[in-house]
């Protein structure tokens, strides 16, 4: 008898095969994603589409779960990292791995039961929603921050559960158009951030927190909004204050019908190995098995 | 080729609630999805539910024979709002029980016969009709090109709990 999933069996009957079947898509493999990698696979989740575009520099050893010494000298993609990560622990695991910017096939996004973010800036995220809402995904965010406050720093992050029909990003407050605006005022100026593992590890573990309960609760307080903040300097998550003050509120950012569906959509009878954007599957894989 | 349609619980609720409503001589309520399509890299089709049209109090016809029998305005009114809108048309009813529904014989005779008709305003959108019990869906969809219609594959209901239901 397989015994793997016999502790976590309190999350109910059906949750192994819930989880088997689940379609995870994770936007990032860095910091963050590489641990939220590695913990959905732990939990047993049967489908990965993964994209990066980077391979694992010097710099990145410092916080990329899975990466080794190696993987620097051979400029070895972050998804080859993911993918090693998710087929050691599940060797049964279909893996879509792109080792490119989502955006260069965001349709294959369509596909997945929920999406995972963990990506820099503001606009990017803001993008990500925006698909994800247009096929009816919930979004999970994450991301740290550090702040130079002078004479000392502070570590910050998020976590966001942004689903269908309920409050955006932007609702929240967490994505502002001056923010956005900023950004991109200051486009290609940004440099390397500061980042280190723990934040990232207890950001990624809460998003499986959220990502579980989502699919396969193991108890009744089922909250439809999740926005934690988290507080590196006094080691502590929090809901944020802001949702207080959205109680009743309803977004409107995604509800008129052109923000639904594939705009543009034609009748097409695809094969089974073609993507819609006319790329075949897996052929920029590192691993599909 | 695979056919998935993706709802809100928050509108499934609506829906099933005012498909439980009383008629004055209807034995059941029926009603539209209004839903737009985008296709699915991994072959096929996911039908993603915007919102829900009932069928008016005064469109039912009066007919013992049958649960609930749609008026030509009832139709006209769907294809109206199918042309104009440039949207999938998928009819609800509910069969009042727990567990997966399937059409009945009528079911599948009478919407294999007003179903197509929506390619007469919006040929290149797939259409269908559903079935909802208390828990759970089934469903038909009619895609374009395709002379015989193909069962819905998975439903997922988006909230919280998410609802996976997979046919087949």
């Amino acid at each position: 008898m397989n015994e793997r999933y016999t502790r976590q069996s309190f999350l109910g009957p059906k949750s192994k095969e819930i989880i088997k079947h689940c379609r995870v898509c994770i936007i990032g493999l860095g910091g963050g994603g590489s641990h939220l990698v590695q913990q959905l696979a732990h939990i047993g989740i049967g489908e990965f589409l993964i994209f990066d575009a980077d391979h694992v520099e010097d710099s990145n050893l410092n916080r990329l779960v899975g990466a080794t010494q190696a993987d620097v000298a051979a400029k070895t993609p972050k998804t080859v990292v993911a993918t090693r990560l998710i087929q050691g622990i599940n060797p049964n695991a279909l893996i879509i791995a792109r080792p490119q910017k989502w955006q260069e096939s965001a349709a294959m996004l369509r596909d997945a039961d929920v999406v995972f973010g963990c990506v820099d800036s503001f606009s990017e995220r803001h993008q990500i929603e925006g698909t994800a809402r247009r096929y009816l995904i919930p979004y999970i965010d994450i991301g740290m921050d550090v702040h130079d406050l002078g004479s000392q720093f502070a570590i910050s992050g998020q976590v966001i559960l942004s689903m269908p029909g309920e409050l955006c990003m932007k609702c929240m407050g967490f994505l502002r158009d001056d923010l956005l605006a900023r950004e991109a005022a200051n486009y290609g100026a940004a440099g390397s951030k500061p980042q280190v593992i723990w934040p990232n590890g207890v950001l990624a573990s809460f998003a499986v927190g959220i990502f579980v309960q989502l699919m396969t609760p193991w108890h009744k307080d089922h909250r439809r909004v999740w926005y934690l903040e988290y507080d590196g300097n006094s080691q502590t998550v929090a809901t944020s204050n802001r949702l207080a003050h959205l109680s009743g509120v309803v977004c409107n950012h995604f509800s008129a019908l052109e923000d639904l569906g594939e705009p543009f959509w034609k009748p097409t009878d695809l094969g089974a190995e073609q993507t819609s954007d006319g790329q075949a599957l897996g052929k920029s894989a590192e691993a599909k098995t | 080729m695979r056919a998935v349609f993706k709802v809100v619980d928050r509108l499934l609720e609506g829906v099933r609630l005012d498909l439980a409503r009383r008629h004055e001589f209807a034995a059941e309520r029926v009603g539209f999805f209004v839903c737009r399509p985008a296709s699915l890299v991994l072959d096929g089709v996911v039908i993603l539910a915007h919102d829900y049209r009932p069928v008016e109090d005064d469109d039912y016809v009066d007919d013992s024979t049958v649960g609930a029998m749609m008026g030509p305005a009832a139709i006209r009114k769907a294809l109206e709002f199918a042309l104009n809108n440039k949207v999938s048309m998928l009819h609800v009813h509910m069969h009042d029980h727990a567990g997966c529904p399937r059409f009945s014989r009528i079911d599948a005779r009478e919407s294999a016969k007003f179903v197509p008709d929506f390619w007469n305003v919006r040929p290149e959108m797939p259409h269908g009709a559903l079935v909802a019990s208390k828990d759970s869906l089934y469903g038909m969809c009619w895609y374009p090109g395709k002379s015989e219609p193909i069962e819905i594959g998975e439903f997922v209901v988006i909230g919280s709990p998410m609802v996976f239901v997979r046919n087949g």
